[in-house]
């Protein structure tokens, strides 16, 4: 009787257990999956708003800040005096200045990260110190010979860059190197004056201009943006 | 009344450059009365980061940051500074911007005295050349679209 008695209540406990586990179980099921949903929706939602170049509009005050840094290193730069009464009156008037004009500096950025920017206009740096020089060896090679082959001419090309910070830079690089002038850019289609054929054709080429594009992350996002509609148009078949 | 310029170079660069334009400014403002420079020539500076930015940007834009209501205050406000430290030395028993007095109420020694004096000084010369300045531009370059304003003040 008692053994019975016995047996029944292991049974039960055991049972009882044996509920427990499965309900543990399927909790932390639905919990590893509510998590995994989450971070695949958090994941999905940035890599949207990295790719499609629609990146939150950074606010007011996160402008200020980052003008009010920039200046105070143009400051310093131009102080070099460290005690705290300049330092002060440094920060006094970079924040005034940042204040009243932090819609300037970053009127245009449209997307992409600062950082990455900045990383790649550095590294562009070299590469176009280097066709300065090729372009003046040229230049050199064209003026000192007896004949001048010159061909002046004006160049027409439409641009793919989007942003007039990134026209202004490919303006101003077109400009630097010798033999080509930028006269003027009008709805996106730059007026170049090249001295012979050859840096015409260089222009034409568009070597310069990817590289531009490719520095303020435009060539980035379109190129992205073509994946995501092939991702968009895979998952209307599948369903 | 200038326009906005259709030009994609200008405007940039213009946009770029005058934040560092007044923060030059109120560096040669600043370290007047240390190196070259001071509240004329840092007044200039800075008015010339308006005219750039009313060049490039038109008018209008420039009119949000600095009206010409603003121009006035301002101009008003930087002669009162300079006249203001300069009535206080009276006051304080010395002569007309005899900086070495303002130590009683700053409760620092003459020589610093003297130093902070010149930079109130200088702030306020460099607020009245620029507010000046500014009022200038804003006269030459409206005066053919309102000459009615001209015969109401006559």
């Amino acid at each position: 009787m008692e053994v019975t008695l016995l047996l029944e209540s292991t049974d039960n406990a055991f049972r009882v257990m044996e509920r427990a586990r499965e309900h543990a179980v399927g909790l932390l099921d639905t919990a590893v999956q509510f998590t995994a949903e989450q971070t695949r929706f958090r994941q999905e939602k940035r890599g949207q708003l990295l790719f499609t170049g629609t990146q939150k509009r950074k606010t007011q005050f996160q402008n200020i800040v980052g003008t009010t840094i920039i200046l105070l290193a143009f400051w310093m730069l131009l102080s070099g005096k460290f005690d705290a009464f300049h330092l002060t009156l440094g920060v006094i008037c970079c924040a005034l200045t940042a204040y009243l004009f932090h819609d300037l500096l970053f009127a245009n950025v449209r997307v992409g990260d600062m950082r990455v920017i900045a990383a790649r206009f550095i590294a562009y740096i070299p590469w176009l110190i280097e066709q300065i020089i090729l372009a003046n060896i040229h230049v050199a090679s064209l003026v000192l010979r007896r004949k001048m082959p010159i061909d002046p001419q004006i160049v027409k090309f439409k641009t793919k860059l989007e942003t007039d910070i990134s026209c202004v830079t490919l303006a101003n690089s077109i400009t630097l190197t010798p033999g080509t002038i930028t006269m003027d850019i009008k709805d996106g289609v730059f007026y170049v004056h090249a001295l012979s054929q050859k840096v015409a054709n260089e222009l034409n080429a568009g070597d310069m201009e990817d590289r531009v594009a490719h520095i303020f992350m435009e060539a980035d996002h379109l190129y992205v943006e073509d994946v995501l509609d092939a991702a968009r148009i895979y998952q209307t078949l599948r369903t | 009344m200038i326009q906005e310029s259709d030009d994609v170079i200008v405007k940039a660069v213009a946009r770029l450059l005058v934040p560092f334009i007044v923060v030059y400014a109120l560096y040669v403002v600043m370290h007047g009365h240390y190196s070259p420079g001071g509240g004329f020539q840092g007044g200039v500076i800075l008015a010339a980061s308006f005219v750039l930015l009313g060049v490039s940007h038109g008018l209008e834009k420039t009119r949000r940051r600095m009206s010409e209501k603003a121009a006035r205050v301002v101009s008003s406000i930087g002669v009162l500074l300079y006249g203001g430290i300069g009535a206080l030395c009276l006051i304080l028993g010395g002569n007309y911007l005899d900086y070495a007095k303002l130590g009683k109420i700053l409760r620092v020694t003459p020589a610093e005295a003297r130093s902070l004096g010149i930079l109130g000084v200088e702030i306020g010369v460099a607020l009245a050349v620029m507010a000046v300045m500014c009022t200038v531009f804003f006269a030459i370059f409206t005066a053919e679209e309102s000459p009615e304003d001209y015969r109401s003040v006559e």
